[in-house]
């Protein structure tokens, strides 16, 4: 059964492009999740309607016609943020809703919803193009490296912003890099999940994952792999079922986060033992 | 040699609401200034222009340098009001956090022998040396304050810049957080600008009180400040029991050689008056 699914072109780039974008998330998403920006991905997902509706009015290509608007609502998050002085949250639900109106008001002008728009809505990760599988395995490259080169800073960021600056950590420019990378995984993955489902990518393998691990590349590590299983085991149901995939995959990734909470809550109670035994 | 800290003319408002207005200060090599004044009167606002982290306008310089062009991070330690990760889940051990105060240059970014010498070193400055393999986030608020003090210290700061460190202290790590500071500082000449509320107790620390109440009230020496007629008619009430909190153990504890009623209860305590020579 497993190498029947596996044979078909169409599912080897679903998985790969939905792998190589579920994982650039879930690492992502570990510092956005510590920096309390964690409905970012929701907000530049909302956005994303615009650029699919603007595709699909100029009949270009939705994705690509996505990255300059998502990364452009990105910037306006932060500036927002920094001019306005408000807090992350009401930046994202600023934005989030103006892409939001924006792109029904333009599909409106189109002529309304068609089934196009369904599959960018509700994710299609099964009509992945060989572009989007490159596309996707750059962006999770250049994610990779960004990683490696800024490992410290990034934690320190995340973790203090005020006193990194005081140790002359640029953390203007990471958190305007962190956002960009944000953006573009979010435009490469509506496709995996949906629109709707891609901020759960970002948020809920690293929350599980924070409950589970004890150091920083812990959670890097499992948030990735937690990724990785979901959109595999996701994808390998909703072919078994004939289930939606983007949908399936989040359920995955909700189980693995209850999983990890009745472990983590039994890890605790295990300590307390532990430690009343030792008093 | 420059003055540590230098500031000249130096306001920073809001849109529409002025937080500092022309304020002027040359604190010196080896000077304990105890910042004080009312809520809301601009002292947090102070410290991060001092750090850069706020732009006002005026002059503001480090060890000489403006601070937009300062680089020389190391000799600066900062402890904010409030831990940054209270209620939050973040994966990193209390050794890890207290790395991060080494300055983020090739040589100080890893955990190598002489960074982690320099850490320990730091966790027992500030008595936290069996807290090292905790995570962080869930320690108390008290003994986080202590080990982001150790984080403030590894780097061997030459200025201090403390912004209400001590309050969700209990009294015992209190006196031996303001005892290291006085060491600090009488030892290793290590300049200390500190916002506190409670000024009975560092009082006899402090060797310059800064007044800041929107603009600069007071500068000066705590002599001049416990007789400063300024203080008391401008900010009444206040002043006053900043003044009774100096002298509540009956003597001046400042050195400026006035006598006091011992105080009865809690009302005297706050109400005794000062006769001053």
């Amino acid at each position: 059964m497993i190498s029947e699914f596996l044979s078909y072109g169409f599912v080897q780039r679903g998985l790969l492009a939905g792998s190589l974008a579920a994982v650039a998330c879930a690492l992502l998403g570990v510092f956005l999740v510590l920096k309390r920006l964690s409905l970012i991905g929701d907000g530049l997902s909302h956005v994303c309607l615009t650029g699919v509706a603007v595709g699909l009015l100029t009949q270009t290509s939705p994705l690509y016609m996505s990255v300059p608007v998502v990364l452009l609502a990105s910037l306006g998050i932060l500036k927002i943020m920094e001019k306005i002085k408000v807090y992350g949250d009401a930046a994202i639900g600023i934005v989030s809703a103006a892409g939001l109106a924006l792109g029904i008001f333009i599909t409106a002008l189109a002529g309304g919803f068609n089934a196009d728009l369904f599959g960018f809505l509700f994710g299609s990760i099964l009509t992945v193009g060989r572009a989007e599988v490159f596309w996707c395995a750059v962006l999770l490259a250049a994610l990779l490296l960004f990683l490696l080169f800024f490992y410290r800073d990034l934690i320190a960021a995340s973790f203090d912003e005020a006193f990194a600056r005081t140790r002359g950590v640029h953390v203007k420019r990471l958190n305007a890099a962190l956002i960009v990378f944000t953006s573009l995984a979010v435009v490469l993955a509506f496709k995996v999940v949906g629109i709707f489902l891609i901020s759960a990518l970002i948020i809920l393998p690293p929350v599980t994952a924070l409950l589970l691990a004890r150091t920083f590349k812990q959670v890097l590590w499992l948030a990735a792999a937690l990724a990785l299983v979901s959109v595999w085991s996701g994808v390998y149901l909703s072919f078994l079922f004939n289930i939606p995939s983007g949908a399936t995959i989040i359920l995955v990734n909700l189980v693995f986060l209850l999983i990890a909470f009745v472990v983590s809550r039994l890890g605790r109670g295990y300590k307390k033992e532990e430690a009343a035994r030792a008093d | 040699m420059p003055p540590v800290v230098q500031a000249k003319n130096v306001s920073f408002a809001y849109t529409r609401m002025t937080v500092l207005e022309s304020v002027s200060f040359a604190v010196e090599a080896g000077d304990y200034v105890g910042i004080i004044g009312p809520n809301g009167g601009g002292k947090t606002t102070l410290l991060k222009l001092i750090l850069g982290l706020e732009k006002g306008t005026g002059e503001m310089e480090l060890f000489g340098v403006p601070v937009r062009k300062f680089k020389d991070w190391q000799k600066i330690g900062y402890l904010a009001q409030k831990s940054p990760v209270s209620q939050t889940r973040f994966p990193l051990s209390v050794e890890e956090v207290v790395l991060m105060g080494l300055c983020f240059d090739a040589k100080h970014k890893e955990a190598t022998a002489e960074n982690l010498q320099a850490v320990r070193r730091a966790l027992q400055q500030t008595h936290t040396l069996d807290l090292a393999g905790r995570i962080f986030s869930t320690l108390s608020v008290g003994q986080q304050q202590r080990v982001l003090l150790a984080r403030a210290l590894v780097s061997k700061p030459q200025l201090l810049i403390l912004d209400e460190p001590s309050a969700a202290m209990d009294p015992g790590s209190r006196e031996m957080f303001f005892n290291l500071l006085a060491d600090l500082n009488r030892k290793h000449g290590v300049t200390i600008l500190l916002i506190t509320h409670d000024t009975g107790e560092v009082g006899k620390y402090i060797s310059k009180f800064m007044y800041i109440d929107k603009e600069m009230v007071f500068f000066g020496d705590r002599q001049a400040f416990c007789h400063s007629q300024k203080v008391a008619e401008k900010l009444g009430p206040f002043a006053q029991h900043t003044i009774d909190h100096l002298h509540n153990h009956g003597h001046c504890p400042l050195g400026c050689h006035c006598s006091v009623e011992k105080p009865a209860g809690h009302k005297a305590a706050h109400g005794a008056e000062a006769k001053h020579d």
